[in-house]
């Protein structure tokens, strides 16, 4: 199957029209020519094709899901993936041409509402890759405001995210520490941390506004917004957080959904596409692509960031997640997570696992395992479960979302049992 | 249309009711987000759904783009539960089937592009861009300061360069519309890093003399780079690994199907000459025997550019599609190429046509004919949507000005490239007033980007 719905008639017609007697003469000016055929396997048949992705996908197996360590595995209803399937969503370009576009801006600007609505921000853009790098071009803005270049990393940060920004800095020549000084451009906090840990935000704020630095919160984990107080509210400066949590499958940790909030005297600096309200020539209410000229196909090599496609399907899914959850809905699954998270922790503190959070945690939590974690991963692997991820030598971290139910927390609890 | 927040209604019962009540610092107490029944929420995106237009409304020749038709089957095989419903840190022993789908693409994209190892880990094409110029800056130190680009750049070019702090120089296009080799000569110093081209470039031309450009390139010391966004025109036909480019990134949502989803998520994949090969971002996917695993310990790495190994449900897709047409890439780029010259024959007695020769898979017009009239590319453009077309890309490449940029990929059928011809040749001799006040039959008329800019109101507030 190619997709090419021109005939040999048609074809030779058109060669014709185009001037030229052959396809070799079309390309011409190529070289080097490919003297041979690719070397790909042989066309399929739509039937052979189905055939083949579900034996691909069927050598994986779904596990019982207590991982998240930045991908989180909340249930997505019926209704979404009903919403974000419309082709007139998903095989649109980059809103553009605002006249035939203003399903995708509408959409964006409600994503925007959202998210400002959830971190207590001002404004939000219209979404970035992914949490990590959106934390890490969070961090920029504020090197371009205080001009200063150094950030610092004051809790723990995912791994992942802290990689991230690492390969980021290093190229843009801007240094990562662990201490505030008058030279730090932000504090950078995660929060909940990557070991779950949630964190007093206004102290942290206190601490960078007095050193003439901004704060910088990163959330990985969007539900937790449903029952925290808003960083906005705490004094952050910017938000930078993944999404993905909202209304996106885990789907092997992409796409996922980056998104960049900030205090409104900072929205020049913000990077990324944002939408506004508008009118139209008729005077009705529309929406457009606005404040462009900080973007790089306006600005160039004067741009503050080069990301042009985003993740603006991902965020229509995110949309439609929190339109159909709702306030109540959205504080359930915050609860239920929060609950079944607790009581395992519970359980295995009862089973001499030793806690480690330090601080109150919310869905995710770190223990040290009187068992290698490996072999413990290894053993709930085998009854369907994966257990966590290991960190370190001997401790591991457990993640609960409302799609586990008290049952699953019990199996978990059993199989560990049978360990010891 | 009004917005969600302006609507109420009672939500619908998705995950049990939790009677949790939980102490601070949980105890937030606003949330100010709607409750909504389901059908309001449905009936609400189902109808901005049909105020927006894709490829499957009708022809979207949006130059630069590739808007191809997106196989539905894709679609499908992305939602199975074995891929979308497994956890990126799932162990290796479980995951078997993601890492040899990653592996097997990864081989496919190499022998497509000629290159020899690949990275599927950058989500969208800019950020293949920003993670080739790292892989850049790591293998130059600080020894080298410039990338070049031509004048036909995307913007996305000089931006990616300059985040990384490289001072950006702009090479002039000679008048067949490719790089001046002259030009190219005085400027490639051995203090350039890079040079970075598009291949076919932005006036939907090839580089005739590419293999020249890489050694002049080459002699000094330097990187040749291939932005892959317009991969479309010559898949099968040549490679660029093959040409001399020592690293290339490609646009899976372009050239290999995938939709663009209204801005992404799309995939960049990067694809390197061995030599930079341990450069790439890690973990990088390996076999051995017959087992997939993932390889952290890469020495010399730029490290990760991304949380996990890249937008997988997208590249599940662009391997589907590959799967599907394999060799056949062939007959997808000549068709796409022969489209955009059958097309550009038809309309060049009706429109300016800067660069007159055979073209790659799309082409430049200008409006320099109807600009006598008073009449601009942004009325033609509009003027378009009212046909039923969507608009080409405007304004670029820079170069041209008041350029209308048409691909029209190698999915749309005769008929409908005779429709948009015909189109686009009674808009060129309507009456100016009529073409300048459309689009008259879209949702909404030209919309004041000036104000929206002035006073942005870009949130809705329940204050």
């Amino acid at each position: 199957m190619n997709y090419v719905p021109n005939k040999g008639k048609e074809t030779a017609e058109m060669l014709k029209a185009a001037g030229v007697a052959s396809f070799d003469e079309l390309f011409a000016s190529v070289k080097p020519k490919l003297a041979r055929k690719l070397n790909l396997s042989p066309p399929k048949s739509e039937l052979e094709l189905a055939g083949h992705m579900l034996e691909l996908s069927g050598k994986n197996t779904l596990l019982k899901n207590f991982v998240g360590a930045g991908s989180y595995d909340h249930y997505i209803p019926s209704a979404v993936a009903h919403i974000t399937s419309r082709s007139e969503f998903y095989t649109a370009y980059t809103p553009y041409q605002a006249e035939v576009s203003q399903g995708t801006l509408q959409v964006i600007y409600e994503f925007q509402s959202y998210m400002c609505l959830l971190t207590g921000m001002d404004v939000s853009n219209a979404s970035m890759y992914d949490g990590a790098s959106a934390t890490a071009e969070a961090a920029f803005i504020a090197c371009d405001i205080t001009e200063r270049s150094e950030i610092a990393v004051l809790n723990k940060l995912n791994p992942n995210y802290e990689k991230v920004l690492r390969t980021y800095c290093e190229s843009r020549g801007v240094k990562i520490t662990g201490e505030l000084t008058q030279k730090s451009a932000c504090v950078l906090v995660q929060n909940p941390d990557f070991e779950g840990n949630v964190h007093e935000l206004e102290e942290f704020a206190n601490r960078a506004h007095e050193a003439g630095a901004l704060l910088v919160v990163s959330v990985a984990e969007p539900t937790s917004l449903a029952i925290l107080k808003a960083p906005g509210e705490c004094g952050a400066d910017v938000v930078a957080g993944e999404a993905q949590g909202f209304g996106n499958p885990v789907s092997f940790g992409g796409p996922m959904l980056g998104y960049i909030a900030v205090k409104k005297d900072f929205v020049k600096r913000i990077p990324g596409r944002l939408c506004g309200m508008t009118t139209d020539s008729r005077g009705k209410k529309g929406f457009v692509l606005t404040l462009q000229a900080r973007e790089q196909h306006i600005r160039r090599e004067r741009a503050s960031c080069n990301i042009c496609s985003n993740e603006a399907l991902c965020a229509l899914a995110a949309t439609a997640y929190l339109a159909l959850m709702g306030k109540t809905g959205l504080a359930n699954v915050a609860k239920l997570s929060y609950e079944r998270a607790h009581e395992l922790q519970k359980k295995l503190g009862e089973l001499g696992f030793a806690l480690q959070n330090t601080k109150p945690f919310y869905n995710e939590f770190a223990v040290k395992c009187p068992i290698k974690p490996k072999k413990l991963i290894a053993a709930l692997e085998k009854r369907g479960i994966a257990a966590g991820l290991g960190i370190g030598e001997d401790r591991i971290l457990i993640c609960c979302t409302e799609k586990l139910s008290e049952q699953d927390v019990e199996d978990y609890v059993n199989v560990v049992r049978g360990l010891l | 249309m009004k917005l969600i927040f302006e609507q109420s209604g009672k939500n619908s019962e998705y995950v049990p009711e939790s009677k949790a009540v939980l102490r601070e610092p949980f105890g937030r107490k606003e949330l100010p987000i709607p409750d909504l029944g389901e059908v309001q929420v449905i009936r609400h995106y189902t109808k901005l759904s049909t105020l927006n237009y894709g490829v499957d409304s009708g022809f979207y020749p949006l130059g630069s783009c590739t808007m191809k038709y997106n196989p539905k089957i894709n679609e499908d095989v992305a939602r199975l539960p074995g891929f979308a419903a497994l956890h990126p840190l799932t162990p290796e022993k479980s995951s078997q089937g993601a890492l040899e789908m990653m592996y097997e693409l990864e081989k496919d994209l190499c022998e497509i592009t000629g290159m020899d190892a690949f990275s599927l880990q950058p989500a969208a094409g800019a950020h293949g861009e920003l993670t080739s110029v790292m892989i850049a800056r790591k293998h130059f130190g600080k020894k080298r300061s410039k990338i070049l680009i031509p004048d036909t750049a995307h913007g996305t070019n000089p931006a990616s360069g300059a985040m990384c702090g490289f001072g950006m120089v702009t090479i002039k296009s000679n008048s067949r519309g490719n790089i001046d080799l002259d030009e190219l000569g005085k400027a490639m110093t051995e203090d350039v890093a890079m040079l970075m081209i598009t291949n076919p470039n932005t006036l939907g031309l090839f580089e005739e003399e590419i293999t020249k450009i890489a050694d002049i390139v080459h002699a000094k010391g330097g990187l040749l780079y291939c932005d892959g966004a317009n991969m479309n025109a010559m898949m099968g036909i040549t490679r660029p690994g093959d040409a001399g480019f020592d690293i290339m990134h490609l646009n899976l949502h372009k050239s290999f199907s995938t939709p663009h989803g209204g801005g992404g998520p799309g995939a960049g994949p990067v694809g390197v000459k061995k030599f930079l090969e341990n450069y790439l971002p890690v973990p990088r996917v390996v076999k051995g025997g017959d087992r997939y695993s993932l390889n952290w310990k890469v020495k010399g790495s730029i490290g990760k550019v991304g949380p996990f190994f890249g937008n997988f449900g997208v590249l599940v897709k662009a391997y589907t599609y590959i799967k599907a047409v394999g060799p056949e890439l062939k007959l997808v780029s000549e068709a796409a190429v022969l489209n955009a010259n059958y097309l550009m024959r038809k309309l060049q007695p009706h429109y300016d046509l800067p660069y007159d020769r055979i073209c790659a898979h799309e082409f430049v017009l200008t409006s320099k004919k109807q600009n006598e009239k008073g009449v601009h590319t942004m009325d033609i453009a509009k003027r378009l949507l009212d046909y039923g077309h969507h608009a080409p890309t405007i304004y670029f490449p820079l170069v041209v000005p008041e350029a209308l940029m048409i691909e029209p990929t190698e999915t749309e059928p005769k008929e409908k490239l005779d429709e948009f011809a015909d189109s686009m040749i009674k808009i060129a001799n309507e009456p100016p007033e009529l073409v300048k006040s459309a689009p008259v039959t879209t949702p909404v008329g030209r919309l004041d980007g000036v104000a929206a800019a002035r006073q942005p109101n870009l949130r809705w507030s329940n204050e």
